[in-house]
């Protein structure tokens, strides 16, 4: 099927476009246009899946390593001396993104499902929702810089609307917070892509460019060709167009000689070379994203202000990508950076996980402390991706994903909590055990899961993560042994506020703080079945057969690993 | 004695044919004196109902000055008067894009509140002001001489005090005065400066080999002094710090459509000759640490200043300081790239604002004043208008997906570019301070959509006049936006035929 990741990412944004025009008096259509848009895309990306090549070998920087990509020319320029420039409309999936995109076209269905009961204003709703999901989507299969950049930018706007008209009682303040935090991290990013287009060209392009001779050779040829004349200086810089393109971008064969971020090259930037704080201020950028300490504190303030269903969107799929942008433009196209900074990652990876915890444990709000579990859970990202592993790069993977699963599921039993009683509070609850049976028993299972418990998906993250780490020092020295080490008491913990939590909510006799919640408190009904038990089935499949996943993602990953770890080099 | 009347003579009809030559290059500057003085005689001798006949007289007289600046398009360099002016297809683009402002104000005025159209045309001084600040701001984009760039500067300058104090109450007298003390203020100084330039030099003419190889002879020290009390009337007709500050005032009392003006025509102007002074100095002299003071100065004094204003012309008053540093870096870049940066920049800037003050307009049109909170709750009222506005405030901001963030873009991409080859740190700061300025922009510039969306409604009586129209028109504003985004390949390659040498 030709076309099908413009279809994926675009669907929700015709979709979006359809609510607008859809007058008020039709207003139950913006729930279905919404459902059947939102389904289509989730039905799409698993054919995608379907037909994903898992057993595709190629080298990480490489567009033959692509499925599914789509390429044409956008728009290219030549702006004074810089010579030309050419944008791509460039999408693509390979195993380091074919999850996420599967992961967000799911939780943004069943995102969709939990809007069921927003009553304010539902044309504006549905249609920023819809083109949120289009600009979420396309941030994982981007692979222009610049249309990447669009897509991440573009979604700030539509999150800061949602959360700042349907959010709770400090919305405004949660909303500007989250918006400004965010761009601070754009601003990071925006400054590496500048310096980035300007030192990578485009092969193709360049030869197109250049009047090379080209006949009868095959593209990779031409690329080869290319690299060489450049690098030997025959082809003059002026003929070079340069390139947003990711991949180009990640391999340094297609850094102009001489330019600042070249590989070889001695710029430097505040007395440090130039890559390393390219690599150090797209690390920033995406860990204010992802959220990893000590840019983390919007994510609580978001988080309980948002709306349930923004809830599940934020946490399920927006903190992924930043640890998708990680992996994707700053360890992939400054590899030398990443290990000089494994120790750093690594640091802050440890303390993200024990610091969130331990912020976990002393909440009284059961939504902050989720919030803060993700911080936690985000931890284990970077610690994986700190030891530039195989195992560690595939634990972080794997703990996107399945964290993407338990934190919706987590998001969603909050909403259905407050749904009933508008309260959140741990401590104005005692024994729900013994009122709402069948909640409990979710409640239990996302608790558990959270946890790390074997059978759940998040242990076999959480496993390789460790496993990855501990392997580090050995194979790459990356990063020491005491890190996994000092990082495991972050189980611990886990374990600790989950199961804190638990007690005091479930266990016991049944006590609530306000008598006019009872004839609300009910137990669950059929539309939150539908959005629970896909979950639930979800995470306790990816636990108990791990390979589904990795299968899917081990070949990138094997190939991304040769390339960044410097002793496979 | 015979033979010295001949020559002079012959020269003197030399100086009659060139000059004669040089007027058919002046048609769109005649075309503006001419407007001028019709406005003038109409005003005369019709006594009621004059705003449509005025109206269509500065309409004509601003498209065909537009008009004519188009057809005189080439990319040669052409020297006028003996080489006061310099034409150039740089100069026309800027007087095309005044034009436009000059009929964008129009229309601002005109489909404005009612009180504010009847002030606006109640007399013809207004529009005979405008077509005077249009016509000093088409002389900045091509002098060469040192006294005229003096003389059209006053021109742009005193037009803009008379519109500033023109009408009505204390406040705009107020402003007017202050303005008026201020520029004066700051013209003294350039006058000053321009002396001691003279007198390192002996010439008032930029581009005349001796001013160049005069300041390559001074010394530094006095050189600095004379180059920065000449740049203090730029900056002051700029609005960049450190004098920025008769602005927030200034924009405050004014009439909404004469801000629109100001904020973007003047400024713009004011640019082109800080841009010829700074390519026709020799190398020697070093711009760089003073540009970058004044543009990273200007950038966070406006925006953080912007911040704590509660009148939407106040705060786009602070912003417009904070643009007027950024098109600064297109200047300090110095490179190809950088020149192209910077008119691109300019031209969008222009756009955007005039779209900004527009839908301002007819904000203010419904409620009655620019205070931003009385905005509450009209975005969901009107949610076409309040998108538009949250467009426009997105591009100010410098976001994607509107041309903001374009001009953004190639405008650090030429400081980078210069940054890598030269590796100052002035120019390192220049770039971390401008990024991180546009976070704090986005703070202030939200402001406006936040209480359009996220407020109730105060009243829910309030006045819907036909409304289409300014549906139209204000997307055919914030259109160019989106598109410039999308293709702005489209204007880039127009910027290449740009001839930036003068």
């Amino acid at each position: 099927m030709a076309h099908l990741l413009s279809f994926i990412v675009f669907i929700p944004l015709v979709g979006g476009l359809l609510v607008l025009l859809t007058p008020k008096t039709y207003e139950y259509l913006y729930k279905v246009v919404t459902l059947s848009s939102l389904g289509l895309t989730l039905l799409l990306s698993l054919y995608l899946v379907a037909g994903f090549d898992t057993g595709l070998q190629e080298a990480i920087n490489t567009e033959q390593q692509l499925q599914f990509s789509e390429k044409a020319d956008w728009f290219s320029f030549s702006l004074g001396s810089l010579g030309e420039i050419s944008v791509d409309y460039f999408l693509g999936v390979d195993g380091i993104n074919v999850t996420m995109l599967v992961l967000a076209a799911l939780v943004l269905f069943i995102g969709a499902i939990a809007s069921w009961n927003i009553k304010k204003h539902q044309k504006g709703y549905f249609g920023l929702y819809l083109l949120l999901s289009t600009s979420v989507l396309g941030c994982f299969v981007a692979l222009d810089f610049f249309l990447f950049y669009l897509f991440f930018e573009f979604m700030l706007l539509p999150m800061y609307f949602l959360i700042g008209i349907w959010g709770g009682p400090r919305k405004e303040y949660a909303a500007i917070k989250f918006f400004l935090y965010t761009l601070v991290g754009s601003i990071f990013i925006l400054i590496v892509m500048i310096g980035l287009y300007n030192s990578v060209y485009d092969p193709l392009k360049t030869a197109e460019a250049a009047n090379l001779s080209v006949l009868g050779m095959n593209s990779e040829e031409i690329i080869q060709a290319v690299q060489e004349q450049v690098s030997s200086g025959a082809i003059a810089k002026e003929d070079l167009v340069k390139s947003f393109n990711m991949l180009h971008m990640a391999n340094e064969a297609n850094y102009i000689p001489g330019s600042f971020l070249e590989q070889s090259g001695l710029a430097t930037v505040f007395g440090q070379p130039a890559r390393w704080i390219a690599f150090l201020a797209l690390l920033i950028g995406f860990a204010i994203k992802l959220p990893s300490f000590p840019f983390h504190t919007w994510l609580p303030d978001a988080h309980v202000e948002a709306p349930t269903p923004i809830s599940v969107v934020l946490a399920g799929i927006l903190l992924k990508i930043g640890g998708y942008g990680i992996i994707r433009t700053a360890y992939a196209m400054f590899p030398d950076g990443a290990f000089h900074y494994a120790w750093l990652i690594g640091l802050v990876g440890i303390f993200s996980i024990i610091y969130g915890a331990m912020n976990a444990l002393a909440q009284k709000d059961l939504k902050k402390l989720i919030a803060y579990s993700s911080v936690s859970h985000m931890g284990f990202v970077l610690l994986g991706l700190s030891a530039m592993t195989v195992e560690g790069v595939s634990g972080a993977m794997y703990q996107m994903f399945s964290h993407g699963l338990i934190s919706a599921m987590l998001f969603l039993l909050v909403g259905v909590l407050y749904d009933r009683t508008h309260d959140r509070m741990i401590e104005n609850y005692g024994g729900l055990a013994s009122q709402l049976p069948k909640y409990t028993v979710f409640v239990t299972i996302a608790f558990f899961a959270s946890l790390g418990l074997p059978g759940f998906s998040g242990f076999i993250a959480e496993l390789t993560v460790f496993i990855g780490a501990f392997k580090s020092e050995a194979v790459n020295g990356a990063i020491p042994f005491w890190m996994p080490i000092v990082g495991t008491i972050g189980l611990i913990l886990g374990a600790g506020y989950y199961l804190w939590t638990l007690q005091r909510m479930f266990m016991g006799k049944f006590w609530v703080k306000d008598k006019n919640w009872l004839p609300n408190l009910k137990d669950l009904e059929l539309r939150e079945y539908i959005m629970l038990v896909p979950l639930v089935v979800l995470t306790l499949l990816f636990g108990i057969f791990p390979s589904l996943l990795f299968d899917m993602i081990n070949a990138s990953v094997i190939s991304f690993v040769d390339h960044i770890s410097p002793l496979a080099k | 004695m015979q033979a010295i009347l001949a020559q002079q003579n012959i020269a003197l009809t030399n100086w009659l044919d060139q000059a004669s030559e040089g007027l058919s290059y002046l048609l769109p500057e005649i075309t503006l004196v001419i407007t001028l003085v019709l406005l003038l005689l109409f005003d005369l001798i019709f006594k009621r109902n004059k705003q449509v006949g005025l109206t269509a007289i500065a309409i004509v007289g601003f498209t065909s000055a537009g008009i004519l600046s188009f057809l005189q398009w080439s990319s040669e360099t052409v020297s006028l008067f003996g080489g006061m002016l310099s034409l150039t297809n740089f100069s026309l683009l800027l007087k095309m894009t005044f034009s436009l402002g000059g009929l964008i104000t129009l229309v601002i005025a005109w489909r404005g509140r009612d009180n504010i159209k009847s002030e606006f045309f109640k007399s013809g001084e207004t529009l005979i002001m405008l077509s005077a600040l249009l016509l000093g701001a088409f002389f900045m984009t091509m002098t060469m001489n040192l006294l005229l760039v003096y003389v059209s500067i006053e021109v742009v300058s005193i037009a803009s005090y008379i519109l500033t104090g023109l009408t009505g109450s204390r406040k705009r007298s107020e402003a007017g005065i202050k303005y008026l003390i201020f520029g004066a203020a700051s013209s003294a100084i350039m006058l000053y400066g321009m002396s001691w330039l003279y007198g390192f030099t002996g010439t008032l003419q930029l581009d005349s080999v001796s001013f160049y190889s005069g300041l390559t002879a001074v010394p530094m020290l006095p050189l600095v002094i004379a180059m920065v009390l000449t740049l203090a009337g730029f900056l002051f007709k700029l609005g960049a710090f450190p004098l920025h500050i008769w602005s927030p005032d200034v924009y405050e009392a004014a009439p909404t459509p004469t801000v629109a003006m100001f904020s973007a025509v003047p400024k713009l102007a004011a640019v082109t000759i800080i841009f010829r002074l700074v390519q026709l100095t020799p190398p020697s002299f070093d711009w760089l640490p003073i540009l970058s003071i004044v543009a990273i100065a200007s950038m966070t004094v406006g925006n953080f200043s912007a911040l704590w204003q509660k009148d939407a012309k106040r705060m786009l008053a602070y912003s417009s300081i904070a643009h007027a540093g950024f098109l600064l870096v297109g200047i300090i870049a110095q490179s190809e790239t950088g020149n192209e940066a910077m008119l691109f920049y300019a031209v969008i800037y222009l756009l955007m604002n005039f779209a900004a003050f527009f839908l301002i307009n007819q904000l203010e049109g419904i409620t009655g004043s620019t205070k931003i909170d009385d905005f509450k709750g009209l975005g969901r009222k009107l949610p076409f208008v309040g998108v538009l506005i949250l467009l426009v405030m997105i591009s100010l901001t410098g976001l994607p997906p509107t041309a903001g963030f374009n001009a953004k873009l190639y405008l650090f991409s030429a400081l980078w570019e210069t940054y890598s080859a030269q590796e100052s740190q002035w120019l390192l700061w220049l770039f971390i301070f401008g990024l991180f300025n546009t976070v704090v922009s986005l703070f202030y510039y939200l402001k406006i959509p936040f209480v359009l969306f996220f407020k109730e409604l105060q009243c829910d009586t309030f006045e819907t006049k036909a409304l289409t129209t300014d549906y139209i028109i204000g997307t055919l504003l914030v259109l160019p936006l989106l598109l410039l985004f999308f293709r702005s390949d489209w204007f880039v390659d127009l910027m290449n035929t740009i001839n930036f040498v003068f």
